[in-house]
């Protein structure tokens, strides 16, 4: 069961990264749990410094950009 | 229902007047650059100058530059302001970039500059440098404590480096020649170099029938619909769909569509280059200067696009479609209500208000530029509006400094980041210095003598710093150990 958390204050690259990520997790067969952070200093807990960020497992594997589904696979499998 | 009707066309006529060939050979490219920085420049480049150990001469440069090439939307002015004060540079070049970032962009400044004119693309650029360092350094200084009271927190998040490579060096330049090529106005590009004419008998009857559909007035600055405008607002809805089948996942690579979309917009560009008038034989297509050009520098971005890395130019284009499916909905709505507000407003209304350039003109400017919200990019058409309907140069350019700096959006955001008191003092400084800004400007244009109005910004500056003495000494007196 990974955890993943996608930063971002619901902008249009935010939401396009929360669907393709959940396209990964089904094609990856990984379970998971979304959880969609958008409070700014919950945000910037996380070392970032453009939206939206990705996070799995409490690490920070993206951000700025949306990742493709190969990479997210990857993630979600270390 | 005549009034109804009246509000109707006025409405369809400003927005077939924004969708001209003059428009999109602007916002094109512009939306394509926007793209290109964000997704072709490597934000380490810059932030790496905005740590907390940079001196003043670099971080406050580096954080204009941040605002005008990394900033185009909320998902990167946000982060990057709180993190540039609260882990970085500090409050001041933080204010300098939430300043500079609305008016120093590609996108407000094509766009300023092909709606209103260049010298006010360049004014509003300029003035929104000076007064967006000055008000960053301002806040600096009076809120000093808070700086020095800033935990000692690692600069790791600014450390990274980067460089921008080669070919994306190439597409941006040649972008930005796209851009030039279509909107600059030199004899050279609007020439004519040779003409078609097409059999196609019809484009005279429908020429007439658009003239028909959408009346216009020509004393009042309205443009109709000429048979060119019919035929690009056709392919930009091409342009539209195809972008939608071909870059809405365009990052896990491209289809047939992404191909038919690019296509698109190279003909669209091609064709608003162009100049076509409907004959009684024909329609008759003039190759004129600007066509070649345009031509010319897309074959360039073609050239170094083709040396980017997948996931570089599919990055590109993913932003570019981002910005354009993020800001052109709204801006096309924006414009049509522009137009029918515009047949509401009566002349003498705005004349006798900001008429001239009077303190008071550019005081109510600003206060209207605070108090109204107008998605990005659509304060553009509301100043375009203004002017038509006889406001004064100098007021305009107040207005169009505070309209997309200050919204209520924007204020709360900055008061969720650095409190109430830094945010209501920033607020302040901006109304003052758009104020002022809009007084030089106007100034300028009625033909001031420039040595006036040198000793008015130095005489402001003075004062600032008279304020700022008063300031220092009152923080000479420690009211709290």
């Amino acid at each position: 069961m990974k955890t993943v958390k996608i930063l971002g204050s619901g902008c249009a690259n935010c939401k396009k990264l929360e669907a393709v990520v959940r396209e990964a997790a089904i094609s990856a067969g990984v379970e998971a749990e979304f959880v969609k952070v958008t409070d700014m200093k919950a945000i910037m807990a996380y070392d970032l410094l453009s939206t939206p960020g990705l996070v799995i497992d409490e690490k920070l594997v993206s951000s700025g950009r949306i990742p493709t589904q190969a990479e997210i696979r990857q993630w979600m499998a270390g | 229902m005549d009034t109804f009707l009246r509000l109707m066309n006025g409405g369809a006529g400003n927005l077939a007047a924004y969708l001209a060939a003059h428009v999109l050979l602007c916002l094109l490219p512009a939306f394509l650059i926007a793209g290109a920085m964000a997704a072709l420049i490597p934000k380490a480049s810059i932030t790496r100058w905005l740590g907390r150990s940079a001196p003043y001469r670099v971080s406050y440069p580096a954080a204009a530059a941040a605002g005008s090439v990394l900033a185009v939307c909320s998902c990167t002015i946000v982060p990057l302001f709180a993190g540039v004060y609260k882990k970085g540079a500090g409050l001041g070049p933080a204010i300098t970039f939430l300043f500079f970032a609305p008016a120093g962009n590609v996108l407000a400044l094509a766009y300023t500059g092909s709606i209103l004119g260049a010298d006010f693309a360049f004014a509003r650029f300029a003035l929104c440098l000076l007064f967006g360092i000055g008000i960053g350094m301002l806040m600096a200084m009076l809120f000093w404590r808070d700086d020095a009271s800033h935990d000692k927190q690692t600069d790791a998040l600014f450390a990274e480096r980067a460089n921008i490579g080669p070919a994306a060096t190439g597409v941006l330049l040649s972008l930005v020649a796209v851009l030039i090529a279509g909107t600059l106005k030199v004899s050279l590009l609007t020439a004519t170099v040779g003409a078609v004419t097409l059999p196609l008998p019809w484009a005279e009857a429908w020429q007439a029938m658009l003239f028909q559909w959408v009346p216009f007035d020509a004393a009042r600055g309205e443009e109709g619909v000429s048979v060119q405008g019919s035929l690009l607002i056709v392919l930009l809805l091409l342009i539209g769909l195809s972008a939608w089948k071909g870059l809405e996942n365009i990052v896990e690579g491209a289809n047939r569509w992404t191909w038919i979309a690019l296509g698109l917009t190279a003909a669209t560009l091609l064709i608003a280059a162009m100049r076509l008038t409907p004959h009684a034989d024909g329609l008759q297509f003039a190759l004129t200067g600007r066509a070649l050009a345009v031509g010319l520098t897309l074959w360039a971005v073609l050239h170094y696009g083709r040396r980017l890395e997948a996931d570089a130019w599919q990055a590109w284009l993913w932003e570019s479609w981002r910005f354009v499916k993020q800001i052109f909905a709204l801006l096309v709505a924006g414009v049509f209500v522009v137009g029918v507000i515009r047949q509401l407003i009566q002349p003498e209304w705005i004349q006798n208000l900001a008429g001239s350039n009077t303190l008071l003109a550019n005081a109510v400017a600003v206060v209207f530029g605070v108090f109204m919200y107008f998605p990005t990019l659509v304060e553009v058409p509301v100043a375009h509006m203004f002017l038509d309907l006889g406001m004064h140069r100098g007021p305009l350019l107040a207005y169009l400094m505070a309209d997309p700096e200050l919204s209520l959006q924007s204020i709360l955001m900055v008061a969720a980041v650095i409190g109430r008191p830094k945010t209501f003092t920033y607020v302040g400084l901006v109304a003052v210095f758009s104020t002022v800004a809009g007084l030089l400007f106007g100034a300028w244009v009625d033909g001031a003598n420039p040595a006036w109005i040198a000793i008015g910004l130095a005489a402001f500056l003075g004062a600032l710093a008279a304020l700022l003495a008063w300031t220092r000494r009152q923080r000479a007196t420690p009211t709290h150990a």
